[in-house]
């Protein structure tokens, strides 16, 4: 007779120590060295970007962006001041000019430093609420393709519409009464009354249709029209930019999910009784986050060009405050006289985007259980 | 693998296709020295294309540089700023006068004075002579005197908002047909009808009151109705004969007249109707004589008709009606704007129209039946090249043989052997304008601080690289209207200091300026597009932030930034440019009564004098004295300072050397001559006797 | 197939009409007048800007604007207001002008993208993979009118031919194989630098998804097999990784209507996106929306088309 000891001790004590989700994922990252190096250079240019704001503004700065020398116009980087002429509050805090002046005879690295702030934020913010609305309605419109909207959705929904817009008007008891109203017919359809049972259209199709009006807008014109509406700051910018390319990323993961969604390991986790957002977000985003990364990583270059066009036609961050686009587009006119006034930027973006991408491929890999075994 | 081989192959293939038409493409040198075709033509390049080629209907400046070739006007200005008959072989300008009989009036102690009577005591006086030398002048410029018998007539006025008509029984009126225009006729005439003639005319007596308008209603419009006296300068033009359309048509009169009323046209919306609001009436004496009389004083008025007469035969109405008709358009909704007409122009001008590719070029033919004798040149292109980097390079290249040369290029093309350039003053300037409702730019002492703080004469020389003049006020810098005694405000931004404080700013704590508690803040904006204003905006607020005052910048588009806050008067500071023309005429910009929201007067310059100053140069037919006038007008706008006058830029054109001035001298010998700029700066003024030779000439010392 | 085919051209038709007046109301909510008006010429009275806004019909409520507009475009009677001229011929011309360079563009982009994604995923982490990957977000990240620029200066200096343009200027036609030639050539320069910013992004997708399909089982079956690589990879993984591109096809179409306003400025190319763009700042609304209303049904059908090649190409979609 065999006699079964319990061999939970001996097992356990001979196993790996376990490890939190969060500590495996935090290995995994130190492993991959590049996707670490990409995430310390994000991180150097944030902390360089507060720096620079905080080391920019207020009335006597450290590093004046907007102090003008016309006659230090379009000096090269590394290029000594001439002292005999300035005055001592027009001598850049270096020394010498780090990375040259521009047409004006501003310090250039003054508003790199200025302009990295606002460059950054409208990269990241622009492209992340273009990637979170894009993931949240391709996956919706994959995922729940077939469901229907009915009649008493599209009800309830415009009443709970129109309670908001009346409480703005001030219009308070009919608010209150469109609210309840709202509500009751929620209710109803949820308990699937025939009279509001009647389906209109599936929810991919919806959101499709949303996606295709978008589309047919040329977000160049869109992002004019709201931008020369809304006052001109540079949160109303990001916002529009983001509203305005999220598109692309929700068709790539609705593809996706319309394919993942007929393979066995859903069909799997559904029969394991798991719930839909679980699924949605804990399998299945993973696996469709390859193009969105791409094209996150397109989007902070695009995003921060954009913002350069923008500035051009007058609608950007109001000057003087630098941005690096409006370095770029500033230094249009002078690419053969001072082709460092298109380099910098572009470099500097350029550094953004690869330490991104470097660091998007490694979250990938770690994401993906596949890759993740074979490097390992 | 098929599939690998594939990938490489296809877009190899492609793009060595691709890469193989560059064997079959002419190079420059090809295209230009190999080329004598090239040296009959002359190309132009232009950021952008023209709209609508006809010269009533066009504002932009690419249309109107293709109109002043095909077109031709009565009248130009000669080298000189004089004007030369082009059209017109001739004019004359004289006046027609009328007053009417004022009844109630006593003369010389009689009452009630017939017409007959009031002729025969002028042409007493204006044979003894007796009078002050001021009327008698004014008599002995009378050619004529008639009565003219009473009659009635309806007019249409406006009482408020509303359209009325109104009958009016005129009484006996004097016509004095002069020799000239006399300003003061009516003042000097006072001396003998006496002082109240004119004011006390009872206009309202002769106005039948239409039913259901108030007594003081006729009374306010009375005097506009039937004024006491009116002016009607007169212009009297006597055409070139033998003059022809460039389809064969003959030019005549009837052709001017056509031209004045399809401007006036409310249906052709023609840009152009306030120039010609003042005139009352074109006639046609015979085929070679137009009469244009105007209904009041109004000097500008020989100058508005360099504009390019239209040929009559192709846009009237039954033409109009056929095209409408052949196109399968309404002809009631058919007008000269939607007529291919403006596509294909026919005028009498120096070239003829031959193609125009929308966008990329415009071709003209010379035209071998001018009046004048053909152009040198045999065709002009004008090329559409929007970027100016590509401008400059096919004109390195040859294929462009003028372009707007960009201040930062002269002084690098005016060392180079193979080009000659020009230089001049453009026609107007760039200014910060002060929106004078606000504070601080009430006081005057603030805005003369403000111009002192900056520092024109750097702007000009980093920013324009040397490509601008400072100037000190309104009028054209190369005309004598204006006034070169002015000094120039100084830059001096210690003296803006003493004034601020005059005007009690003072510096606070942390170094800005402040009054009462409050820091002197305020926005200054201009139009995106336009980099020299965007650096005068930068180097403006640097300027006035070392002294201590706060100002936020902000750059707004065109559209936005002139329906939004110009025209609604919504801003502070603005940094803008006027373009003129060389008419001393300010009302627009400067008179009081030009201060409201979509007007031009923005920055609100509200100063009587001034005001009297411009009526009077509008009415001034003697230039000596508008000249005087305007001198004032600009001492006092210099000494307000509604506007920091910052520069007037030059224009530089830069042309191949080879180009140069043919012309045959008496004995029919052909004449080489250097190309001149004339006192404008207007080097194109002998264009049509331009050529280009093969080699460069070298000129002797005598040109 | 045929239920989805009609159930979606309904939708697509009821969308059309919804962004046709979404679009109607944003351009007349945008502030600006159109330019005809010229406000700071002294000449424009305030009576003349009356006169011109009962011309264009401006002073009408909205809605009777937006069935002038819709009636006057379906008739072909549209006239833009800058030049007055019709606007079905004007964007049709313009059309013509951008074609070639949007065929030469798009056929560049899709050839040359492929070849470089697919070899960058094989040989994911190398030399080959490493360089394309920085000249990808180089070229991303430097504006396109730099290397617009750069180029043109390098050609014309050393080769001393011309690049802007159509054609040669002043070309006197000398034979038809001499004309076509000097037209591809012009063609050469803006549409490559168009279809880099393109290949740039295509091949970052195309080597994304490649890398996702070869990180499969099957993939790793196959070479254990003892496939040859070409095989598997040219064979069996780009198959299935060019799922999502087939689709992408079908958005190539709204690409007709569009161009890059730089590229075109740079070149003195008359496409249509110096027009849509002039278009915009003059505030010349017939054009704006008529662009708007084509470039809309082209959107439309691009989206229907690659929606039904999804469901062709992949059999597991059940639309």
């Amino acid at each position: 007779m065999t006699a079964f000891v319990s061999t939970d001790d001996t097992l356990q004590s001979s196993l790996a120590p376990k490890r939190t989700r969060a500590q495996q994922f935090w290995a995994m990252l130190r492993a991959n060295k590049l996707a670490f190096a990409g995430l310390l250079i994000f991180l150097v240019f944030f902390v360089v970007a507060v720096l620079g704001l905080f080391l920019t503004s207020g009335t006597h700065p450290i590093f004046d962006p907007s102090t003008v020398r016309l006659q230090e116009k379009l000096r090269p980087p590394l290029s000594r001041p001439r002292v005999d002429i300035l005055t001592p509050e027009q001598i850049p805090r270096l020394g010498i000019y780090l990375f040259g002046t521009d047409d004006l005879g501003r310090d250039v690295f003054s508003r790199m430093l200025q302009g990295a702030w606002v460059s950054l934020t409208v990269g990241f913010v622009a492209v992340g609420i273009s990637v979170i609305v894009g993931v949240v309605m391709g996956g919706l419109a994959g995922y729940y393709g077939n469901a229907f909207i009915r009649v008493g959705h599209v009800i309830s929904v415009s009443f709970l519409f129109s309670s908001t817009a009346l409480v703005f008007l001030n219009q308070s008891f009919t608010a209150v009464l469109c609210l309840l109203a709202g509500l009751a017919t929620g209710y109803l359809s949820f308990k699937n009354k025939p009279a509001l049972a009647l389906p209109i259209m599936s929810i991919d199709t919806l959101i499709m249709r949303i996606v295709d009006i978008m589309l047919c807008f040329p977000s160049f014109f869109l992002i004019l029209t709201v931008v020369a509406l809304l006052p001109a700051s540079m949160y109303n910018i990001m916002i529009v930019i983001g509203l305005t390319s999220w598109m692309g990323a929700a068709r790539f993961v609705r593809a996706e999910f319309l394919s993942l969604r007929e393979q066995d390991f859903v069909m799997a986790a559904r029969a394991l009784g798991l719930k839909d957002l679980r699924i949605i977000f804990r399998h299945m985003v993973p696996n469709a986050l390859g193009p969105v990364l791409v094209s996150a990583t397109i989007g902070i270059a695009s995003a921060i060009l954009t913002e350069a066009g923008l500035s051009f036609l007058g609608f950007g961050v109001p000057p003087p405050h630098a941005t690096w686009g409006n370095i770029l587009s500033d230094g249009k006119g002078f690419i053969f006289d001072a082709p460092w006034l298109t380099f910098i930027p572009g470099i500097a973006i350029l550094i953004v985007v690869l330490a991104f991408n470097l660091f998007g491929e490694g979250l990938r890999d770690i994401l993906n259980p596949k890759l993740r075994e074979r490097s390992l | 693998m098929t599939i690998k081989r594939l990938l490489v192959v296809v877009p190899s293939v492609i793009i060595l296709f691709l890469l193989q038409s560059y064997f079959w493409v002419p190079t420059y040198e090809q295209q230009t020295k190999g080329n004598p075709e090239r040296l009959v033509q002359y190309v132009t390049a232009s950021i952008g294309d023209a709209s609508l080629l006809n010269p009533i209907l066009s504002a932009d400046s690419a249309s109107s540089q293709i109109e002043s070739l095909v077109f031709e006007g009565l009248i130009d200005r000669d080298q000189n700023l004089h004007f030369r008959g082009r059209l017109a072989k001739s004019w004359e300008i004289y006046e027609e006068a009328y007053f009417y009989v004022n009844r109630l009036a006593r003369i010389q102690g009689n009452k009630d004075v017939s017409a007959e009577k009031i002729v025969s005591i002028l042409r007493e006086h204006m044979q003894k002579r007796d009078c002050s030398p001021a009327l008698n002048s004014s008599l002995a410029l009378i050619k004529q005197i008639k009565v003219l018998p009473p009659r009635s007539f309806k007019s249409g006025a406006r009482i408020g908002k509303k359209k009325i008509v109104v009958e009016i029984n005129a009484p006996a009126r004097i016509k004095l047909v002069l020799k000239k225009v006399d300003q003061a006729l009516f003042h000097n005439l006072c001396e003998i009808l006496g002082s109240t003639y004119f004011s006390s005319f009872p206009a309202w007596r002769y106005i039948k009151p239409p039913p259901g308008t108030t007594k003081e209603a006729i009374l306010a419009i009375a005097k506009k109705l039937i004024p006491a006296y009116e002016h009607n300068p007169v212009i009297l033009f006597h055409l070139r004969p033998g003059v022809q359309f460039h389809d064969g048509y003959s030019f005549t009169a009837k052709d001017v007249k056509f031209t004045y009323q399809a401007i006036m046209d409310p249906r052709n919306l023609s840009p152009r109707i306030s120039d010609y609001e003042p005139v009352k009436d074109v006639e046609i004496i015979d085929s070679l004589t137009v009469k244009v009389i105007y209904k009041r004083l109004y000097s500008p008025a020989l100058s508005t008709w360099a504009i390019g007469i239209l040929p009559e035969h192709l846009l009237n109405n039954e033409a109009l009606r056929n095209e409408a008709v052949e196109r399968g358009m309404d002809p009631k909704n058919f007008s000269i704007r939607q007529s291919r007409f403006n596509r294909h122009p026919i005028g009498c001008g120096p070239f003829v129209f031959r193609d125009w590719k929308a966008d990329r070029y415009i071709i003209l033919d010379r035209n071998e039946k001018y009046w004048e004798g053909p152009p040198n040149y045999k065709e002009y292109v004008f090329r559409i090249i929007p970027d100016l980097l590509t401008q400059e390079m096919e004109f390195y290249a040859g294929t462009v043989d003028s372009y707007n040369v960009q201040p930062h290029q002269v002084a690098r093309l005016r060392n180079d052997p193979r080009f000659q350039c020009f230089s001049g003053t453009s026609f107007g300037y760039t200014y910060i304008g002060y929106n004078m409702r606000r504070e601080p730019f009430r006081d005057r002492r603030v805005r003369l601080a403000l111009s002192m703080a900056i520092n024109v004469d750097e702007i000009i020389k980093y920013v324009l690289y040397g490509q601008g003049e400072k100037i000190t006020g309104p009028f054209v810098k190369q005309t004598d209207y204006y006034n070169h005694k002015i000094r120039p405000v100084p830059y001096d931004p210690q003296g803006a200091l003493k004034l601020l404080e005059e005007a009690g700013w003072r510096r606070d704590k942390q170094g800005w300026l402040e009054k009462n508690g409050k820091r002197l803040q305020f926005t200054l904006i201009t139009n995106s597009g336009n980099d020299i204003r965007k650096a005068i905006l930068a180097i403006a607020q640097d300027a006035w932030k070392r002294i201590g005052i706060d100002v936020r910048t902000d750059v707004i588009e065109w559209s936005v930034f002139i329906q939004e806050r110009i025209d609604k008067l919504d801003f502070d500071a603005v940094v803008l440019g006027w373009q003129m023309g060389i008419e001393p005429d300010l009302y627009q910009i400067w008179h009081s009564s030009q201060t409201h929201p979509y007007q031009l007067n923005f920055v609100g310059f509200k100063n009587k004098e001034a005001d009297d100053l411009i009526i009077k140069i509008r009415q001034e037919y003697d230039h000596d004295k508008q000249v005087q006038y305007c001198h004032k007008l600009h001492a006092i706008i210099a000494r307000e300072q509604p506007y920091t006058f910052l520069f007037v830029r030059k224009w530089t054109a830069v042309l191949d050397k080879r180009i140069v001035i043919k012309d045959v001298d008496k004995n029919g010998n052909v004449v080489y001559r250097k190309i001149t700029p004339t006192k404008t700066g207007d080097y194109t003024f002998y264009f049509n006797k331009w050529i280009k030779l093969p080699q460069a000439p070298s000129f002797s010392p005598g040109g | 197939m045929l239920s989805f085919i009609g159930r979606s051209v309904i939708q697509k038709t009821v969308t059309l009409f919804f962004v046709s007046i979404v679009s109607f109301l944003i351009i007349h909510l945008a502030p600006g007048r159109p330019s005809q008006v010229n406000p700071l010429n002294p000449k424009f009275t305030p009576e003349l800007v009356e006169r011109f806004r009962k011309a264009f019909h401006l002073d009408k409520p909205l809605y009777v604007q937006y069935i002038y507009f819709y009636r006057d475009l379906f008739t072909g009677k549209t006239v833009s207001w800058k030049d007055g001229r019709p606007v079905l011929k004007k964007i049709w011309d313009r059309f013509l002008n951008s074609l070639p360079l949007f065929i030469v563009g798009t056929l560049l982009t899709w050839t040359l993208s492929f070849p470089l994604g697919i070899r960058s995923a094989i040989h994911r982490g190398g030399i080959y993979d490493r360089s394309v990957t920085f000249f990808a977000y180089l070229l991303i990240s430097i504006p396109g009118f730099f290397f617009a620029y750069v180029l043109i200066i390098f050609v014309v200096t050393r080769f001393h031919v011309p690049v802007i343009g159509m054609e040669t200027f002043g070309l006197n036609a000398s034979s038809w194989l001499h004309m076509s030639m000097d037209r591809v050539w012009h063609l050469l320069l803006p549409s490559v630098l168009g279809a880099t910013g393109g290949i740039a992004v295509l091949s970052r997708y195309v080597r994304s998804e490649m890398l996702e399909v070869e990180g499969q089982d099957f993939i790793r079956t196959a070479l254990a097999k003892g496939l040859h690589p070409d095989q598997v990879h040219y064979k069996h993984a780009l198959r299935n990784a060019l799922l999502p591109f087939v689709t992408m096809f079908g958005l190539i179409l709204p690409g007709l209507i569009g161009g890059s306003v730089i590229i075109e400025s740079i070149f003195s190319w008359p496409g249509m996106g110096r027009m849509a763009y002039e278009a915009i700042l003059a505030r010349d609304y017939p054009v704006i929306l008529t662009v708007n209303f084509v470039s809309a049904v082209l959107v439309l059908a691009g989206t229907f088309l690659s929606d039904i090649l999804y469901m062709v190409v992949d059999p597991r979609i059940k639309l």
